[in-house]
């Protein structure tokens, strides 16, 4: 074997594996979800499912609250997104792209707010919602969740903003264009990936927040889709069909997102950190 | 006024709107990021003042009046059992996340950083345990391991590693391991495209001249990934660190921090006290006391741990 070939193997190996570890959970919970019951719990796994329903598909959809979680859910993420997309960007822009005095300070301390551990903030915030009478609300949650997103977001915009030559936005000033012209007309389209990608972290943040929602909202027609499944999980007898067709269920919004802007959501994850 | 030349025109025009310009510049500064500002002062700065008010107080529910009790609920905190417990369960929840995470995650970085036909597509999905919601992570993890027809059991007891099925969360200190890994499978692939991208930066020149030179991979390690990692390494161990001590839902949907208490972490602890056994003010101060030593960590961490050159720019 020469050198070249074994490392190829090597290589080759190493990565189905890595892969294999992060992906065929997910593969697993998926064909699971579409297996007859009976083949579910049978003693022997089987990796193609021999049987094909989609009754676990059916009972979800038609006769438990997961359409209503995932309304909620959507509903949430959408408006997290929106706020979190508005401040973040006016934030950044302001940040990366204007001198004024401060402006390290103001960026360190977003930067400190993005590592402050959520869970010292549950309490009283918890208290505040319930003096805002908040609590129970869909839009206690959107209120949460950009606040846990809005820090980070800023920081993911800052390789997208630095990229873009200043001299693009000086030629435009000399032609009389105004700052919001300048804005809307010049740095946002060049900086729509880094917006395409705080978005989505957005998204996914909210979509996937759990320990706000579990303490906000009461009431089963408020619920969000992981507090709504993680109360399925929490009964007693586990009907594992249906509770792997909601988890299939709620991963594929992800996946649908994840296909289409994975790239520029890794490339803003990454970028702050190495900058 | 004086006629203006042809020659001078331009010039003072430019200088003009150059004046301008730098005159709103602060203005303008402070304008954009004042919303921002405005929303985190309110979601974390008041309700972190409020959680120092509450604290001093006898609040169990919401709603129901209180009475300022001075330090109380800190000396209850401080001499409790459980806040001790929980305080070292998180201690080693961070340190033994952060050893298994840096060791996959580097191992994951370095074989995607290898070229090879569809790496692109690899580096993407690699991260997918991450996004998707913790719930998720929980059902897939109950379900593998299960005792009853898990599939993980089923190898390990056809592949003859076990004589019967293992009980994942059957003791504590297993209970603890197994959610330990489970957070590590979910978080390693983000520490990993970090990583990933740190390497990427360091010149491929510096390797082979190292390779001129007759070092060995260990020395390259040393001398060359080591250092030029190092503004990484140290946003990932204090940002990292913080993050995996803020992890709660894993361990709360898998074990609820049980089996008696072994898998109790601060904020499993914090979450307990206020909205499970409703002692709202002692929860309260459970989260300043903890607030306090993350922020003795971050401070020692920052001073010892900094990039010689700082890496800030301008």
């Amino acid at each position: 074997m020469t050198p070249r070939l074994r490392h190829n193997l090597v290589l080759g190996i190493s990565l189905f594996l890595l892969m294999a570890f992060i992906l065929a959970p997910f593969y697993w919970i998926f064909s699971s979800s579409i297996k007859s019951p009976q083949e579910i719990i049978s003693a022997t796994p089987t990796l193609v499912p021999h049987s094909f329903t989609l009754e676990h598909y059916d009972k979800l959809l038609n006769e438990s609250a997961f359409p209503t979680y995932l309304k909620n859910s959507l509903l949430v993420a959408v408006g997290t997104m929106a706020i979190t997309v508005i401040l973040s960007t006016l934030a950044a822009y302001g940040l990366y792209r204007l001198r004024f005095p401060g402006r390290i300070m103001l960026f360190r301390i977003i930067l400190i707010t993005y590592a402050f551990p959520g869970v010292l903030l549950l309490v009283p915030m918890y208290q505040m919602m319930s003096k805002l009478k908040l609590v129970d609300s869909l839009e206690s949650l959107v209120i949460v969740n950009v606040t846990l997103s809005a820090p980070f977001a800023v920081w993911m915009l800052q390789a997208f903003f630095r990229t873009i030559p200043r001299e693009l936005e000086e030629a435009a000033a000399l032609d009389g264009a105004t700052r919001l012209g300048i804005i809307v007309r010049i740095m946002l389209p060049l900086a729509a990936p880094g917006v395409a990608s705080i978005a989505i972290f957005a998204f996914i943040m909210s979509w996937t927040e759990y320990l706000f929602s579990s303490i906000l909202i009461i009431s089963e027609a408020n619920r969000t889709l992981p507090v709504g499944l993680a109360g399925i999980i929490g009964q007693y007898q586990i009907d594992w069909g249906f509770v792997l067709a909601g988890a299939t269920a709620t991963t594929l919004p992800v996946l649908v997102l994840f296909g289409l802007v994975g790239r520029n959501f890794v490339e803003g994850l990454t970028a702050g950190a190495v900058k | 006024m004086r006629e203006i030349t042809h020659d001078e025109a331009p010039v003072r025009r430019r200088s003009n709107w150059r004046a301008e310009w730098f005159r709103t510049e602060t203005l303008m500064g402070y304008a954009f990021v004042l919303p921002l500002m405005l929303w985190l002062a309110g979601t974390i700065l008041y309700p972190l003042i409020a959680s120092v008010d509450l604290s001093l107080q006898n609040i169990k529910i919401i709603g129901s009046p209180g009475e300022y009790v001075g330090l109380e609920n800190y000396q209850r905190a401080l001499e409790s059992p459980d806040f001790r417990d929980a305080l070292k369960n998180s201690g080693v929840w961070v340190v033994a996340n952060a050893v298994i995470q840096t060791v996959l995650a580097f191992g994951a970085a370095v074989i995607l950083k290898q070229r090879f036909k569809g790496n692109g597509i690899a580096r993407i999905w690699i991260i997918l345990s991450w996004v998707v919601p913790t719930v998720v992570v929980v059902i897939i993890w109950r379900w593998l391991l299960s005792a009853s027809g898990g599939v993980v059991n089923y190898l390990l007891v056809n592949l003859g590693l076990a004589d019967k099925p293992v009980g994942f969360f059957s003791t504590g200190n297993m209970a603890f391991f197994t959610v330990i890994m489970i957070n590590s499978w979910r978080w390693f692939p983000f520490n990993a495209v970090i990583l990933l991208a740190g390497l990427q930066r360091i010149p491929e020149e510096l390797y082979e001249a190292a390779s001129v030179d007759g070092a060995t991979t260990l020395k390259k390690l040393r001398y060359i990934t080591l250092p030029s990692l190092q503004p990484v390494l140290f946003v990932m161990g204090l940002i990292g660190t913080l993050l995996s001590f803020n992890v709660f839902d894993v361990i709360w949907l898998l074990t609820a921090g049980g089996p008696s208490g072994a898998t109790t972490t601060l904020p499993v602890l914090i979450y307990e006290t206020a909205f499970k056994r409703y002692r709202l003010s002692q929860a309260a101060a459970m989260s300043v006391i903890t607030g306090v030593i993350l922020l003795v960590f971050a401070a020692i961490f920052i001073r010892f741990m900094s990039p010689a050159a700082d890496a800030e720019e301008d």
